[in-house]
């Protein structure tokens, strides 16, 4: 266990350790430029030394969720594995490393070449989230099902993968094009054209999406509630945002406190309105389905007589399953739309985030995982083609 | 016997309305700022750093081993520079059958599209004349012309 290296690699934030810890390391996976600091940028999480988080520049690894800025993943992966991070040498160790469904060739070409060259990997096993996601949940003793939907909401975007007696049914997998990066560009705008303009500050409008934003169990209630006078309007709220001198990070002010000397933005409706773009993509013209009809158009691609346990076995996954409210709401409307003589139970993980790692370490513990990896000999034989051969047959 | 006609039709035939194309083009650019990472330019474009400067606690002798050994980030931008319009004609070769990332993409939904107000967010009835967009009330209107009717068309 020692010898493993598990690297769930989100587009957002890297999630890093050895096997035999009990609970990865977060690092947000990009460079961060700070206008206030001039003289250099911020690696990962470095970003906590960071003062004045004001107009942040990011540089991102990931495009429309797939690995493209290399020269930028080196910068923050040589960081990760340095002492200064987690101190991971990865050198004569195996690693697990994720990658999106339906990753280009030559991405996967490029992990191949990176691994086994610069950091001088023994061994390598590259998978998708979702399917260490799903070994977590099959094999956790509580629930006794084979089957399961993995739904993975993701920065970049959602993804819902079944799988049947253990194994990906590839036909069934769907992709929605809103994660979490869509939800903060959007809750920006909003800001931007109602209040004050933000149109800088991703780093401030995603944390004020992570404090404020919620799954509404009933749209249309929410709706009329939040055209109400104060007392009665329960929605709206007023967050006091950051002015990296006395106070660092925003936060929700109270209703009968004094009025903070920092600037305050009063939010209503867009508080359940974002989060809605998972529900309903059509709302700002993405002409996809939602989250709970996606699921049940990707159950049509299953074979009906296993339709009774995946609905009983949906698991969420991924950063937007921590926005309150999205369990219910998945709930209701699956409810509404499954076959009544079928059970739905939805089932949001203890911790979203780090659940594909845990999964990463029942991997490890499988008997015939020896037999699953990469070997060096084998790339050394067969060169990057072999880890295509090995993993995408 | 010009000064009998209607002040208001003769004004709404000056206005200038938007074209569907048009229209189409402010959706897809609105998508697109959806996705876009920043919004401002790189705060340290205008810096010259100098990556070669040995810092003070940098160790000279083990800072030279390593960097025969390894090729660095340029390397690997270099060798890996494909943007994603590129990588997905790739797929379509090598991946011509479904399932691929073409046929997992979500189809459109059923259910009708719901309009929302661009100004305050709530459900939205009417439609401006001139450009297209959703909103609820004439109160929500006279912001909308003040600030974003044809302000911004490109």
């Amino acid at each position: 266990m020692n010898n493993i290296c598990i690297l769930d690699n989100g587009a957002y934030t890297a999630k890093v350790g050895l096997a035999s810890q009990e609970a990865p390391q977060l690092i947000p996976n990009c460079i961060m430029k700070a206008k206030s600091e001039r003289r250099r940028a911020f690696i990962g999480d470095q970003i906590k030394e960071c003062r004045d988080a004001s107009g942040l520049f990011y540089l991102l690894p990931f495009q429309r969720g797939y690995l493209l800025n290399w020269d930028t993943q080196k910068t923050v992966w040589d960081h990760i594995f340095s002492p200064d991070c987690c101190g991971i040498n990865l050198s004569e160790k195996t690693l697990i490393i994720t990658e999106p469904h339906f990753n280009f060739h030559s991405i996967q070409e490029a992990l191949t070449e990176i691994f086994f060259e610069e950091y001088e990997c023994d061994a390598l096993f590259r998978t998708t989230a979702a399917d260490l996601s799903a070994l977590h949940h099959l094999k956790s003793n509580t629930v006794p099902a084979d089957c399961c939907i993995i739904v993975d909401m993701g920065y970049s975007f959602t993804h819902i993968v079944p799988y049947v007696k253990g194994e990906k049914i590839k036909n069934a997998i769907r992709r929605i094009d809103v994660g979490g990066k869509v939800l903060t560009n959007h809750l920006k705008e909003i800001i931007s054209y109602r209040h004050l303009n933000m149109m800088d500050e991703s780093y401030v409008v995603n944390q004020i999406k992570e404090d404020v934003c919620f799954v509404s169990s009933d749209f249309q209630r929410d709706m009329k509630t939040q055209k109400l006078r104060y007392p009665e309007n329960t929605i709206i709220q007023e967050y006091v945002l950051p002015d990296f001198t006395t106070v660092n990070r925003g936060y929700v002010k109270k209703p009968e406190g004094p009025a903070p000397e920092q600037q305050t933005i009063k939010l209503n409706n867009e508080r359940f309105t974002v989060p809605e773009l998972l529900f309903n993509p059509s709302d700002v013209g993405i002409q996809q389905m939602g989250v709970s009809e996606a699921i049940m158009n990707a159950l049509d691609s299953c074979p009906p007589p296993v339709h009774h346990v995946l609905l009983e076995n949906i698991v969420v996954t991924g950063g937007c399953a921590l926005i309150p409210g999205m369990g219910e709401r998945l709930q209701t409307e699956l409810r509404a739309l499954a076959p009544d003589d079928m059970e739905v139970k939805v089932i949001i993980t203890e911790d979203p985030v780090a659940f594909p790692w845990q999964g990463g370490r029942v991997l490890c513990q499988s008997t015939d995982f020896s037999e699953m990896i990469l070997t060096r000999e084998e790339y050394e034989e067969e060169g990057v083609g072999a880890s295509i051969e090995k993993f995408d047959p | 016997m010009t000064s009998r006609e209607s002040h208001r039709i003769k004004d709404a035939e000056k206005k200038r309305v938007l074209d569907e194309a048009a229209r189409q083009r402010r959706a897809r650019k609105a998508l697109e700022a959806l996705e876009q990472d920043n919004f401002h330019d790189d705060p340290h474009a205008d810096l010259v750093m100098s990556k070669k400067v040995p810092k003070f606690h940098d160790n000279l002798e083990s800072g030279r081993t390593r960097k025969t050994k390894r090729k660095g980030a340029e390397y690997y931008r270099a060798k890996y520079r494909k943007n994603f319009i590129q990588l997905l004609e790739e797929d379509k070769a090598h991946r011509p059958d479904p399932p691929n990332y073409c046929s997992a993409q979500a189809p459109p939904s059923r259910l009708p599209q719901r309009h929302f107000c661009a100004v305050c967010g709530s459900c939205s009835n009417y439609t401006c004349t001139a450009c297209g967009t959703r909103y609820c009330s004439v109160k929500c209107l006279g912001t909308h012309q003040d600030t974003r009717c044809l302000k911004w068309t490109a």
